[in-house]
C-alpha cells in the first residue's frame, strides 16, 4: 500500500519539497525519511482528496512529474501511465499542430501564470471543455523548475451546472451547448440519438458538423460588433434549418437559441427540433390544398362551361316558344295558349338559373386586383342598378357614412344589390326601409350591416340561407332561384370575409358582412 | 354619300352566323321591325370572306352596308374576320356590329381593339333580341351616315 502510494510523487515536487538527502544510513536519518515520507504522505493525501480538480507538476519541458487522484478522474489516465510524458497529450492534435501546449508554457513562464479556458481530450480520446491554470515554479534563485497545472471540467464545474445539465436531459428536444468559437461545449442524450454521435464525438467539434449551414456562420458572424449581439439577434426564433447526421444523412430542424453567460463567457444553447414529420405533414397539406384548388377550379370551370353552353340551346328554345306565343297567342285555342305560357314560364325561369349560376361560378374566380373603393360607390351602384324595383316597391334605402376599404368594386357591389334586393323583395305588409351601416370590428376588418323591417327569418334557417339553391318560399310567394345568398357568401369569402345573419320572423332581418381591412402596399 | 333607309335602294346586310335558329330569329326580328333588308347569311368564317371578296359561288353578290358578326363560329373564328375585313383597304369602311353570346371583358375589349364598330350582347329572351335588332335598324340604317361605295 504504501510502496503503491509513494508512486504517486516518484520525484519530489520541485521547489516545494527540501533537495533528496545524501544517503545516510544512520538511526537520525531513518527518522528524517520517515519525516519526510510522513511530509510526502500528508502532501498526497491533501492533492488527492481533491476530486475535482486535476492539479499535477511538470518539469520546464512540461512532462508530467506528479498526478492527483482528480487528474486521473478527469482526465483517464492512471500516473502510471502518464508520469513522465508530455502534458501536450491533453490538447486537441489541431492545437498540438498550431503549437498551443508550447505557447501557454511560455506564457506562464514570462508572466508567472497563464489562465485559459479551452477543449481538452481525455485518455479515451473524448473531450471537454476545461479552465486551467498554469503556474511557473521558480526555485529561490529565479531558476524556472518547472510548472503547476490545476484545470477542471467545466461541464461539471458548480451546482448550477449541474442543474443545468439535469434540464438539458430532461429537455425533449436536442439541446446543443456551443461556445463562441462555434465548438460543441455540452450536448444531451437526445442530441447524441437525433445527430447518431455519441457525447465524446461531438464535445469540442465544430458545431458545423452535425448543422452544416446556417448556424455557425451566424455565431461567428463577421462585421457583428460581438458574438453577444449577433446572439442577440437570433434569440427566440425559430430558424429552420438542416441537420446532418453521423451517417452524413440530412434532416429538416428548427433551433431556437437562447444565450447563457457563464464563467466560460458567452454560450449559446439551441434546441434543435426534428421537423421530418412536420415538414412531411406541411408537403401533405400543400399538396391537398393544391389538389382540391384543382378540382375545385375544374367544378368551377364546368359549371360556367356548362351553364354558358346550356344558354345558348336555352335561348332557342325561350326565344322560338315566346315568338309563338307573340304571333299567335289566341289564335290558336286556350288549351294552346296556356300550353304555350307554361313553356315560356319554365324558360324563364330556366334562364334566371342559368344566370345566376354563372354568376355564382364567376363568383369564385380570382377576380381584379383589389383596390380602394369608397363603400358608398359600391352601394350607390348597388342602388342604381336597383332602381326599379326600390321605385315600384317604394322602399326608402338610407345609410350612414361607409368607408373605403381595399376590395373588388364590383363584387362589393354585387353583396350590396343581393342584400338590398332581398330586404325588398321579402317586405312586410308595410313600406320597405332599408338601412346601411358599418363599425369597424377592432383594428382588421369592417363590419356591414344591412337592416331591413321586412319579414324576418326564423333561427333554424339562418345557416340554410346561404346555401346554394336553399329557399325559404314557394316559387308562387317569391320568384327566386335561390342563389343570391350563396353568391354574397362565396364572394365574400373569395375577398377574406365572412357573412351572417341575426333575425326574428316579423321582425326584420339584419345581414352582416365582414371584409378585413387590408394594409395598402403601395 | 347616301343615308340609307331614306332611298329606295335596298340595304345590304350580311349576318355571319352559324345558328340557323338565331338566323332565323334575326330574319323575324327584321321582318317585325318593318324594316326591308337584303339579309344574306354566311355560316361560318370563311364563308363569310369568300362573300365579302365574292370568291367562288359569291361572285355576284352586292358589297353589303353592314355587317353582324358573331364570335364564335366554325372554321374561320369571328375574330379573324373581323381582323381580316378592317385590316382590307377595301373592306374596312364596311361598318361591323358584333352581335354575339359572350359578354366577357376580353372579348369586349379584343373586339374593339380589333376596329369593331359596335358590340351588341344578344339578349337571353326574344323581347330583348327584338329590341336590340330594332335598335340596330335605328342606328345603323336610319341615324347614321354611312360612306357611299359605288357597287361594282
Amino acid at each position: 500500500m504504501t510502496e503503491k502510494l509513494l508512486t504517486r510523487f516518484k520525484v519530489p515536487l520541485p521547489g516545494l519539497l527540501p533537495p533528496l538527502l545524501p544517503p545516510q544510513r544512520n538511526g537520525s536519518q531513518r527518522e528524517l525519511v520517515e519525516a519526510l515520507r510522513e511530509s510526502e504522505e500528508r502532501h498526497r493525501l491533501l492533492l488527492d482528496g481533491i476530486q475535482n480538480y486535476a492539479i499535477f507538476m511538470m518539469d520546464a519541458q512540461g512532462r508530467i512529474l506528479s498526478w492527483n487522484a482528480g487528474a486521473e478522474r478527469i482526465k483517464g489516465y492512471t500516473s502510471d501511465q502518464i508520469i513522465g510524458r508530455s502534458f501536450s497529450c491533453f490538447f486537441l492534435p489541431e492545437d498540438i499542430k498550431r503549437g498551443r501546449p508550447l505557447e501557454v508554457l511560455r506564457k506562464a513562464a514570462v508572466s508567472g501564470r497563464c489562465e485559459e479556458q479551452g477543449m481538452r481530450v481525455r485518455k479515451d480520446g473524448s473531450r471537454f471543455l476545461a479552465n486551467v491554470v498554469f503556474t511557473a515554479l521558480r526555485d529561490s534563485a529565479g531558476n524556472l523548475r518547472g510548472f503547476s497545472e490545476f484545470s477542471h471540467d467545466l461541464s461539471e464545474s458548480n451546482e448550477s451546472g449541474a442543474k443545468y445539465r439535469g434540464l438539458l436531459e430532461a429537455a425533449p428536444d436536442a439541446m446543443v451547448v456551443v461556445n463562441a468559437l462555434g465548438e460543441i461545449v455540452l450536448l444531451n442524450v437526445q442530441a447524441e440519438k437525433q445527430f447518431g454521435y455519441s457525447r465524446n464525438e461531438l464535445v469540442g467539434q465544430p458545431v458545423k458538423n452535425i448543422i452544416p449551414e446556417g448556424f455557425a456562420e451566424r455565431l461567428i458572424a463577421d462585421g457583428s460588433p460581438t458574438a453577444a449581439e449577433a446572439f442577440a439577434q437570433l434569440i427566440e426564433t425559430g430558424i429552420e434549418l438542416s441537420g446532418r447526421r453521423k451517417d452524413g444523412s440530412e434532416f429538416p430542424i428548427e433551433i431556437m437559441l437562447s444565450p447563457l453567460k457563464s464563467a466560460e463567457g458567452t454560450l449559446v444553447t439551441a434546441a434543435i427540433r426534428d421537423i421530418t414529420a412536420r415538414k412531411k405533414s406541411e408537403e401533405r397539406l400543400v399538396k391537398t390544398v393544391a389538389e382540391l384548388k384543382r378540382s375545385n377550379d375544374e367544378l368551377e370551370q364546368f359549371a360556367y362551361v356548362s351553364s354558358h353552353d346550356l344558354q345558348e340551346p336555352l335561348r332557342m328554345v325561350a326565344s322560338f316558344t315566346q315568338l309563338l306565343a307573340k304571333r299567335y297567342k289566341g289564335r290558336l285555342d286556350p288549351d294552346a295558349d296556356e300550353f304555350i305560357a307554361f313553356a315560356v314560364d319554365g324558360c324563364n325561369r330556366m334562364q334566371g338559373l342559368i344566370h345566376d349560376l354563372l354568376t355564382y361560378s364567376r363568383a369564385g374566380a380570382t377576380g381584379k386586383a383589389l383596390c380602394r373603393v369608397f363603400g358608398e360607390d359600391a352601394l350607390q351602384g348597388a342602388l342604381e342598378n336597383l332602381r326599379i324595383t326600390i321605385e315600384q316597391s317604394g322602399a326608402v334605402v338610407t345609410h350612414d357614412p361607409l368607408p373605403a376599404i381595399s376590395t373588388d368594386q364590383t363584387q362589393l357591389t354585387q353583396v350590396f344589390q343581393n342584400l338590398v334586393g332581398n330586404a325588398i323583395k321579402y317586405r312586410s305588409a308595410e313600406l320597405p326601409r332599408i338601412h346601411v351601416s358599418s363599425t369597424k370590428n377592432g383594428d382588421n376588418e369592417w363590419i356591414f350591416s344591412v337592416r331591413d323591417n321586412g319579414l324576418g327569418i326564423a333561427p333554424q334557417y339562418f345557416e340554410k340561407i346561404f346555401v346554394l339553391f336553399q329557399r325559404l318560399h314557394g316559387r308562387n310567394e317569391f320568384e327566386g332561384t335561390g342563389i343570391g345568398l350563396a353568391i354574397c357568401k362565396k364572394v365574400l369569402e373569395r375577398l377574406g370575409g365572412r357573412i351572417w345573419v341575426e333575425s326574428q320572423p316579423q321582425g326584420g332581418s339584419t345581414f352582416y358582412f365582414a371584409l378585413p381591412e387590408r394594409v395598402e402596399k403601395l | 354619300m347616301k343615308t340609307i333607309g331614306m332611298d329606295a335602294a335596298p340595304v345590304e346586310v350580311l349576318l355571319v352566323e352559324d345558328s340557323p335558329g338565331d338566323v332565323r330569329l334575326t330574319r323575324e326580328a327584321f321582318k317585325d321591325a318593318n324594316v326591308h333588308v337584303n339579309l344574306h347569311v354566311a355560316s361560318d368564317g370563311a364563308e363569310a370572306m369568300d362573300f365579302l371578296n365574292r370568291e367562288g359561288k359569291h361572285s355576284d353578290v352586292p358589297r353589303p352596308d353592314l355587317i353582324l358578326l358573331d364570335l364564335n363560329l366554325p372554321k374561320k373564328d369571328g375574330r379573324e374576320v373581323l381582323e381580316e375585313i378592317k385590316q382590307s383597304p377595301v373592306l374596312k369602311s364596311i361598318p361591323v356590329v358584333i352581335l354575339t353570346t359572350s359578354a366577357s371583358d376580353e372579348d369586349i375589349l379584343q373586339s374593339y381593339r380589333l376596329h369593331a364598330n359596335c358590340y351588341i350582347t344578344k339578349s337571353m329572351g326574344l323581347d330583348g333580341f327584338l329590341e336590340v335588332v330594332k335598335s340596330i335598324d335605328t342606328f345603323w340604317l336610319s341615324v347614321v351616315k354611312l360612306p357611299h361605295q359605288p357597287r361594282s
